[in-house]
């Protein structure tokens, strides 16, 4: 959920105002032809980044292809059409729920909500933090104030209070949820970028594009971009299960996805009136965030060791 | 040191600036009128309204507090600049206003009864994160690749991935419902934060869930740190160094590494306790608890925005003062960091 | 990989023994001779209030507590269905209804001490009109009747012109234009005494007011926590028999329905979904209003009605016949089978039945036919016409949405959900940016004027509909004057019949209580206008 979403930012600050650190993400700007070769090959070793992945795509799968078979076999998401609060069983695997829909076929559903908030909300944050790092980094001076200080600003504001706050400026609804996700996470990522930019920007590679006159657009996409790439891609991988936390909270507070349609922290709000008597309602649903995010983060870690990007446990 | 912490709190004011401003514009754009809101699904008679507007200061007032009215008879909104003078004039006195909500009282009064709640709750939150987090971070990096350090990795990456909301209502399941009838009533924990004279309890069980829970995702990152702190330091030179003098690894962890392996941990559970003051939605709302955190999210949703301003304010203040005592005092603890030298920035 | 199953059921283990060391641990901290147990005092769960200070008292949750701190005038009986004396012994009114004079009992106290005489009612009166409040008071509509409220609002005045105070016991009301049912209105707990203390310390009264009533505040309310009272000694009335109550403040009833089953609430609302098999264990109460061990659940009728309210300034349902197939496209006994597993009524008027349950308030068109619902939409050709349900979220209203969402579906609509948190809700409503949305009316006083006129007359608060019939407004204007109850009911019906006509809103449900008391709890009766009878209630 999002109070872990702040952890994620603090973390971050821990390891930039930690110096020895961040001189260790000098080495992850080493260009080599072979750098994602390599990487595969050592992630390839990682057997819990394997695991991230097979369930990844097993996710991805299912929500891709549940149009094609879920309403025959389960009932479509939001019809009506069983008893309710059935107990689990073959029919009804995770049960059904207090209107009497089918629980597996909502949270198949649900998973297309939370792995689109989750990449689209990333996507979203990670241009306008790349943007925002790169002229904070690449112009310096008072832009690089400017932007740091609003960067600031932002991060001071309790998080989760500021994405709900957002959410009342823009109204609710599944698309303004990645919106608000993606244009609040900005903060942290123009942080990493700007400083990965800060140590490709030295090298001489750089200056002797520069002496060549290669424009500053150029640079910035030829020669520092794809440097500090293995660093954004580490970022964003673990961005993901973040916003899918911070998505399922928004959810559970009803101020997600708009009913009926099923959201995994929509569903777990509504289980919790039966914990004590039909507490499956509640857990499996958590269950399907807990395995996702676990994925995504197992899967950061290994891109990031993969990688070799020295980013601490974030 | 002087110049930096200088430094630092001059770096509060456009942060201040620019979130109280970041308020007050959201203030006027989030759709709802706040005054039409105070009664709910009734309408305020006009006159009534009216009144309002100018005990909040939102309408132009004379010397007695009337509206003042245009030639063409109607009411005169107070420009946002005006309001926002007003504001921080307030604050410099003490004064953070009145609730829209809760009526007639003060928003110092509300986060006076809130806070302590927050406080409390960090606290404990705080013991368990040190505790058990550098303790498993500790066994996991003493004992690297043992079955200990795979369990610590396993369940911090685990708490890091759970809903902190999920995680408070399997709390509630297994240890006010599960255990309850499986002991017959006999063993069980209270699942809401009911404390008061009424309670069946003594106040401070009802801190051991909500605690728990708003600990775990921080407990596994502090983990984490420890592990990866503690054997970074361990393969340092002066390390080896002791070790081959021919100190105990025993004496060697105590004395010489685990202080220096400590140094970030503590910085981010600093940081942490400061994140904490800002109260946690999640985790108040699934345990009833009565702090920061969730009041600060009702007020959002009602549109009560002097509750809003005040305590998003304090809470802004209380973090950043926290954070500048977690970096001054690691500047003491690490001889190594001097702020002010202008290479660290 | 073996191995590590065979770790991993060790730290389960592990795991369980660290869990029940917790327990144990708790078992310390409970408190010896916890109230549980206690036959003298009650714990009662309630929402965190708005206020408990009546000058601002709006909602059914201060209202609980608020109304067993201070005595109005007078308090509606729902067993002799009049209103019967309290603060006041008796009163009259003059042959037009537009003054009426109150004889206060002699001897009662304030909690401090101070005496309870009409000019307490004037000052608490006089608060309620007050623009000069630190924070004016919301629900000073109440005296909009009496004369001199227009000028103390203004400002004009610093005294209610209309309300004089002979003697110490008699206060005489004067209103601007007759109304008969005013004695309802002064059954209102925001229209109390209160001593010179509340224009002395208004703020320390704000959260430990000091009333006239058979309770008295135990420190202040602690908000988001719980409001503490004992009994008032020196009491006029008939001394109450449990000798404190325990306000639990609970943010969320599905906490405090666990709070109850744990033993530790002794009075609770029912989430929805659990009350069948919360009245197996518990037992049913015999009339639906009283709670007596082992008949421990109440599911009696409300004076309140869930509806949809329809904007008939939207195109769409501008349209009669749009507003017909809707309201006979809803399946009402289904919402209330599935979700309030039968407790609640379906609405086949807008007046409860507990208000009046005659014949003629039935509405033509509220009640489920499908076949006659397509049949509209068939000759009308309105298959596909889009329909937007707005409403708040939280609550039960998803789950009634989708519900009506598939009703409507099944006869041929286009419908589409919006779900928005309560402030933007309400500001959509206010200004006409809804088609179809959702309320609920709880009566403020138990009368047929209390559910017409608030929701019908053109220019009333409530109309949200923005229905406009100059024949209701004036129907209602004659009924208002009428004095003769029966004849006055006879004219509200011929009302009630001309907006059925219109369809203005769709009725859905009559509301009914779903709440439970623990087996402690020897008799609790609980009026349909949810108000908990505590000075009267008895533990075992």
């Amino acid at each position: 959920m999002t109070e872990k979403k702040d952890m994620y930012e603090k973390n971050k600050q821990v390891s930039a105002e930690a110096p020895n650190q961040q001189e260790e993400e000098l080495d992850s700007s080493a260009p080599t032809r072979t750098l994602w070769g390599d990487a595969w090959n050592r992630l390839r070793k990682n057997k819990l980044a394997i695991i991230a992945i097979v369930w990844i795509i097993f996710m991805v799968i299912l929500a891709l292809s549940a149009d094609l078979w879920v309403p025959q076999t389960l009932g479509k998401p939001n019809a009506q059409i069983y008893d309710v609060r059935l107990p689990m069983s073959a029919k009804h695997p995770f049960g059904t729920d207090q209107l009497g829909r089918d629980v597996l076929s909502r949270v198949i559903y649900g998973a297309r909500i939370s792995l689109a908030v989750g990449v689209l909300a990333t996507a979203i944050s990670t241009v306008i933090g790349l943007v925002m790092g790169a002229i904070a980094a690449y112009y310096g001076g008072i832009w690089d104030t400017i932007i740091m200080r609003l960067a600031d600003i932002f991060l001071a504001f309790p998080y989760t209070l500021f994405v709900i706050a957002m959410l009342a400026v823009i109204g609710p609804g599944i698309q303004n949820v990645f919106i608000a996700i993606g244009i609040l996470g900005w903060p942290s990522i123009a942080r990493v970028f700007r400083s990965a930019i800060l140590t490709v920007k030295e090298n001489d590679y750089v200056d002797a594009a520069r002496s060549m006159g290669a424009s500053d657009l150029r640079i910035i996409t030829r020669h520092i971009f794809p440097n500090s790439v293995a660093s954004i891609v580490v970022y964003a991988t673990m961005n993901i299960g973040g916003a899918i936390l911070t998505e399922s909270a928004l959810s559970y507070l009803g101020m997600g996805v708009v009913p009926p349609d099923p959201s995994w922290g929509s569903l777990i709000e509504a289980g919790q009136t039966y914990l004590s008597t039909e507490p499956w309602l509640m857990i499996m649903p958590g269950l399907a965030i807990l395995t996702t995010v676990l994925a995504f983060t197992l899967l950061g870690d290994g891109l990031r060791d993969a990688l070799d990007v020295k980013m601490k446990d974030a | 040191m002087g110049k930096y912490i200088l430094k630092r709190v001059l770096q509060f004011i456009p942060v201040f600036l620019g979130v109280t401003l970041i308020l007050f514009a959201l203030e006027n754009i989030v759709p709802g009128d706040p005054i039409k809101l105070m009664a709910g699904e009734k309408k305020l008679d006009p006159q009534t309204e009216l009144n309002l507007r100018a005990t909040y200061h939102l309408i132009e007032t004379d010397s007695n507090g009337k509206p003042v009215r245009d030639s063409n008879g109607k009411t005169i909104p107070t420009p946002m600049w005006k309001r926002y003078v007003l504001y921080v004039n307030g604050l410099l006195h003490g004064d953070l206003g009145t609730s829209y909500q809760r009526k007639g009282q003060s928003v110092a009064s509300i986060l006076a009864d809130k806070y302590p709640y927050t406080i409390r709750l960090s606290i404990v939150a705080i013991i368990i994160e040190a505790v058990v987090g550098i303790g498993a971070g500790m066994v996991s990096a003493l004992k690297r690749y043992s079955f200990w350090d795979i369990l610590v990795t396993l369940v911090t990456s685990i708490m890091v991935a759970m809903p902190a909301y999920w995680l408070g209502m399997l709390l509630q399941l297994f240890f006010g419902v599960f255990l309850k009838n499986a002991t017959g009533g006999a063993f069980y924990l209270p699942i809401s934060g009911a404390v008061g004279p009424g309670a069946e309890f003594d106040d401070w069980v009802y801190y051991i869930l909500p605690a728990i829970t708003l600990a775990a995702v921080s407990t596994a990152y502090t983990a984490r740190i420890m592990r990866s702190q503690l054997l970074e330091v361990m393969n340092q030179d002066y390390i080896r160094t002791a070790r081959a003098k021919g100190l105990s690894r025993r004496d060697v962890i105590w004395h010489h590494a685990l202080k220096n392996a400590l140094i970030p941990v503590v910085t981010y559970i600093g940081i942490d306790f400061g994140g904490m003051m800002a109260g946690a939605i999640l985790t108040e709302t699934v345990f009833n608890w009565p702090g920061v955190g969730y009041e600060t999210y009702r007020a959002i949703t009602q549109r009560d925005w002097p509750i809003v301003m005040g305590s998003v304010t304090v809470i802004v203040v209380v973090v950043m003062v926290i954070n500048l005592i977690v970096d001054i005092s690691y500047a003491f603890l690490d001889p190594r960091i001097r702020y002010g030298a202008g290479k660290n920035d | 990989m073996a191995d590590k199953l065979m770790m991993g059921r060790r730290t389960f283990v592990k795991g369980g023994l660290a869990a029940s060391a917790l327990t144990a641990l708790a078992a310390c901290g409970k408190k010896s001779g916890s109230s549980s147990s206690s036959n003298s005092s009650m714990k009662y769960y309630i929402n965190d209030p708005v206020a408990i200070d009546p000058y601002n008292t709006q909602e059914s949750e201060g209202t609980q507590v608020e109304h067993i701190l201070f005595d109005s005038l007078c308090d509606y009986d729902w067993d002799k269905e009049e209103i019967v004396p309290k603060a006041a012994e008796s009163w009259e009114a003059n042959s037009d209804g537009t003054e009426f004079t109150f004889h206060l009992v002699k001897g009662a106290k304030f909690h401090n001490g101070d005496k309870v005489d009409a000019k307490s009612f004037k000052r608490g009166w006089e608060r309620i009109c007050n623009p000069k409040m630190a924070t004016p008071s919301e629900i000073n509509y109440h005296l909009a009747p009496v004369v001199g409220y227009d000028e103390m609002q203004k400002g004009t005045a610093t005294e209610l012109s209309g309300v004089t105070c002979p003697d110490d016991y008699t206060l005489v009301v004067k209103l601007s234009a007759p109304m008969a049912d005013f004695p309802y209105i002064c059954c209102h707990p925001a229209l109390a005494p209160v001593p010179q203390a509340a224009l002395d310390d208004p703020k320390s009264f704000l959260t430990k007011p000091i009333g006239n009533g058979p309770y008295m505040m135990v420190g202040k309310w602690e908000s988001g926590q719980y409001i503490n009272v004992k009994r008032f000694d020196d009491y006029y009335g008939k001394k109450p028999s449990i000798k404190k109550i325990y306000f639990s403040i609970q943010k969320d009833p599905k906490t405090a329905f666990s709070e109850f089953e744990a033993g530790n609430i002794d009075f609770t609302s029912i989430p929805t979904g659990r009350i069948k098999e919360t009245q197996k264990k518990y037992g049913k109460s015999k009339d639906g209003y009283t709670c007596t061990p082992k008949h421990q659940v109440i599911t009696g009728a409300e004076t309140s009605i869930y509806y949809l309210t329809l904007n008939l300034q939207d195109e769409t349902m501008k349209d009669l016949n749009v507003r017909k197939a809707m309201s006979l496209a809803i399946d009402r006994q289904k919402i209330i089978d599935k979700l309030f597993e039968g407790i609640r009524k379906p609405a086949t008027s807008f007046v409860p039945s507990i208000i009046d349950d005659d014949k003629k308030d039935v509405w033509e068109f509220s009640k489920y036919d499908k076949d006659a619902a397509k049949k509209i939409v068939d000759e009308n050709n309105l298959a596909g016409k889009e329909i937007t349900l707005s409403y708040n979220s939280g609550g039960d209203h998803e789950d009634i949405m989708s519900i009506i969402q598939d009703n409507l579906e099944a006869v041929g609509f286009k419908v589409k959900q919006s779900s928005m948190e309560w402030a933007s809700y309400l500001t959509a409503l206010s200004g006409g940016n809804y088609q179809v949305g959702r309320l609920g009316w709880i009566a403020d006083y138990p009368t047929m004027d209390n559910f017409i006129y608030p929701n019908f007359y053109s220019t009333a608060d409530n109309n949200y509909a923005k229905y406009n019939n100059p024949e209701v407004d004036k129907a209602i204007d004659a009924a208002r004057q009428i004095t003769d109850d029966d004849e006055r009911r006879e004219k509200y019906r011929e009302v009630n019949q001309v907006i059925a006509a219109d369809l203005p809103v769709i009725p859905i449900m009559f509301y009914a209580h779903n709440h439970v008391a623990s087996d402690k709890v020897k008799s609790l009766y609980y009026d349909p206008q949810g108000k908990a009878d505590l000075a009267n209630t008895k533990l075992a």
